[in-house]
């Protein structure tokens, strides 16, 4: 349903442009969830904004490819042209609901404002498609929340309320870029219940930015791994898990705490990720890459499809299937 | 590996006022907290945002006053000692924060910053001695003693947390209360900074109080846990203990909510665990009562003191386990 292709976003002068997001292709299926996950300055959240046509301005732009919604590129549209044409039908939740909503605006209001623009309904039929809305993410007490300002509700709540607004388009596609990063685990758990959920009721799409490799397994059927702007690895989640084949998703699991508990030391991925722009040639992740080969630092890895559904950007990936 | 008691925290009460819609409130934030810390030993405080750990921490280095309670360092009270000697003890009991972003100084030196403490309490006999130290307590933080003379802008995010820690352990502090000093990283870049923060608990033979969201990382470099929950201790044990059989119903939640990077392991869709009541509104009874499956007539109206469970030291506050 959504296609991406070969997303280039690229910052700096158009004669000398620097990738921060280079050659990033990806597919999303109806009711799937697809887990975007690296760690910071990898370009995930840039990749999100491109998709949704919301990088800012002046700024980053898509200097080479395309995002299909069914068929029609997204980026050749302004804004205002996505809702008119009927393309509004992707939405984006972020990590911090109190800075997107308006601490001064009742939130039944800010729900039937997006109901509003989507549906051309107002008044009394905005508000109670907005009370709906909040009974869909399993708001509790929806009727009497209607009334209450943002400080008034708890973290979570907040968040769902982000969704609500977001389920007001009826969106095809679901972008949500780092939505549990900032709430409790306890809290946490249940949005990410809310959010599969709603995934399989409304069967809609979500892409899911992240850097928790462990929120990734909980929720994600599919899960994409960027590192210096490039998908290094797409593999359906247990296989991923299971059968890692690029060194630095390796190196993320390895990492983790509660992947080594017991452990006396943490295996460590050394260095730290490039500043986009400064390889100039071979694989990005050459610098920190245990197992890398003269061949690594000079000539760019290919994309091989190491199983069915399974890709890795790597020359020498783990588990063999070195070129034939 | 523990030696004797280096820290006891006694009954610590620390409340804020506070003003909402009008009226005035007092919010209890650390409502009777008691622990202790062995030599060399590295004790978990966990629990998620508004639970207190974080004033109990900023409390002990001496950062907030508590309303009662008391604190002694090596059996000398912290809480009433006269300038001269708690100057002393402060240069023992330091503080790793957790945004090394906004706890540097911009526009000092990263050498500076470093000598700090050392050069408020005059330790540093000459300017050599001083340089000396710096270089030495840079390259054990695994940096570059060159980055004396730089500054925070021109160092990564754990580079700088690296030199957070540098400035705890200069001059020879005996206890580490770090807050969240990893959160604000990248995981792979987290896992560097554990293992230095358990390399330098070996070789200085340093005490820690590790304060975390995280029981995934406090599972990592810590042998007891304490867990809290609206400024109280409501479980404490052995961390492989509470890891593996947590008692206390908001433990188990706590340790069923962590998200395991194992799909075949999920635990969507099952859980509806409630959120956590206001601190204005805090419940008469146990404060986790309102989202507890356990909860009976009693944890409404009665406070569960910490009482001992089962063997290895465990204590749990709950009437119902």
């Amino acid at each position: 349903m959504l296609s991406v292709r070969d997303l280039t976003v690229s910052v700096g002068p158009a004669t000398a442009p620097v990738d921060i997001v280079a050659g990033v292709s990806f597919g999303l299926a109806k009711g799937e969830i697809l887990g975007l996950v690296g760690e910071s300055g990898c370009g995930k959240s840039m990749t999100s904004l491109a998709v949704m046509g919301l990088l800012p301005q002046p700024g980053p732009r898509v200097r080479v490819g395309e995002v299909l919604l069914e068929g029609c590129d997204v980026t050749q549209l302004q804004p205002w042209q996505r809702v008119e044409a009927g393309h509004g039908r992707m939405a984006m939740i972020f990590q911090e609901p109190m800075t997107s909503l308006n601490p001064v605006r009742r939130i039944g209001d800010q729900i039937a404002e997006a109901v509003r623009v989507h549906e051309g309904i107002s008044g009394a039929a905005a508000l109670s498609r907005a009370c709906e809305l909040l009974e869909l993410v399993r708001m509790p007490d929806p009727r009497m929340q209607l009334s209450a300002y943002p400080h008034q509700l708890s973290g979570g709540q907040r968040q769902r309320v982000m969704i609500a607004i977001a389920l007001a388009c009826r969106p095809q596609v679901l972008v949500a870029d780092e939505p549990t990063t900032a709430l409790d685990v306890t809290i946490q758990v249940q949005i990410l219940g809310l959010l599969r959920e709603l995934c399989n009721r409304l069967d809609m799409a979500i892409l899911f930015i992240t850097h928790d490799m462990g929120v990734v397994a909980q929720l994600a059927d599919r899960v994409a791994v960027m590192y210096a702007g490039r998908i290094v690895e797409t593999a359906a989640v247990d296989e991923l898990f299971g059968k890692p084949r690029h060194h630095y998703t390796r190196g993320l699991m390895d990492c983790m705490p509660s992947r080594n508990s017991g452990a006396r030391r943490l295996p460590t991925i050394s260095g730290q990720p490039p500043v986009p722009g400064t390889v100039a040639a071979g694989c990005v992740f050459a610098l920190r890459c245990a197992a890398v080969r003269d061949v690594c630092r000079v000539a760019t890895p290919p994309r091989m499809e190491v199983s069915r559904g399974h890709e890795v950007l790597c020359a020498f990936p783990l588990g063999g299937g070195e070129l034939p | 590996m523990s030696g004797d008691v280096i820290l006891d925290v006694r009954d610590i009460m620390v409340s804020f006022s506070a003003r909402r819609a009008g009226r005035k409130y007092r919010v209890q934030a650390v409502d009777g907290a008691s622990l202790s810390l062995a030599e060399g030993e590295v004790l978990g405080i966990v629990g998620e945002s508004g639970c207190g750990k974080t004033t109990l921490g900023r409390t002990i280095v001496g950062l907030v006053r508590p309303d009662s309670g008391t604190i002694r360092f090596n059996g000398a009270d912290m809480i009433g000692a006269g300038s001269s000697s708690l100057r002393e003890m402060r240069l023992k009991v330091r503080m790793v924060f957790q945004d090394p972003n906004a706890s540097l100084n911009p526009r000092r030196a990263i050498g500076d910053s470093v000598a700090e403490a050392g050069d408020i309490s005059g330790f540093f006999k000459t300017r050599a001695e001083r340089s000396a130290a710096i270089a030495a307590t840079l390259t054990a933080v695994g940096l570059n003693p060159a980055f004396a003379d730089r500054y925070p802008y021109e160092l990564s995010g754990g580079q700088r947390q690296r030199v957070g820690i540098a400035r705890a352990i200069l001059p020879t502090p005996s206890i580490i209360i770090a807050d969240e000093p990893v959160s604000a990283l990248d995981v792979s870049v987290q896992a560097q900074v554990l293992n230095l923060m358990m390399d330098l608990r070996d070789q200085l033979r340093l005490s820690m109080l590790f304060i975390s969201h995280d029981l995934g990382v406090i599972g990592q470099i810590s042998s007891r846990v304490a867990v809290m929950y609206m400024g109280r201790i409501v479980e404490h044990a052995r961390t492989r203990t509470v890891l593996d059989q947590p008692l206390h119903p908001y433990t188990r939640a706590l340790v069923a909510a962590i998200p395991k990077p194992d799909p075949s392991k999920r635990i969507l869709g099952a859980i509806e665990m409630g959120e956590p009541p206001s601190l204005f509104t805090r419940p008469r009874g146990c404060a986790y009562a309102p989202r507890c499956p356990l909860a009976s007539d009693r944890c409404f109206v009665e406070v569960p003191n910490l009482r001992s469970a089962g063997t290895d030291g465990r204590t749990i506050a709950c009437h119902n386990v």
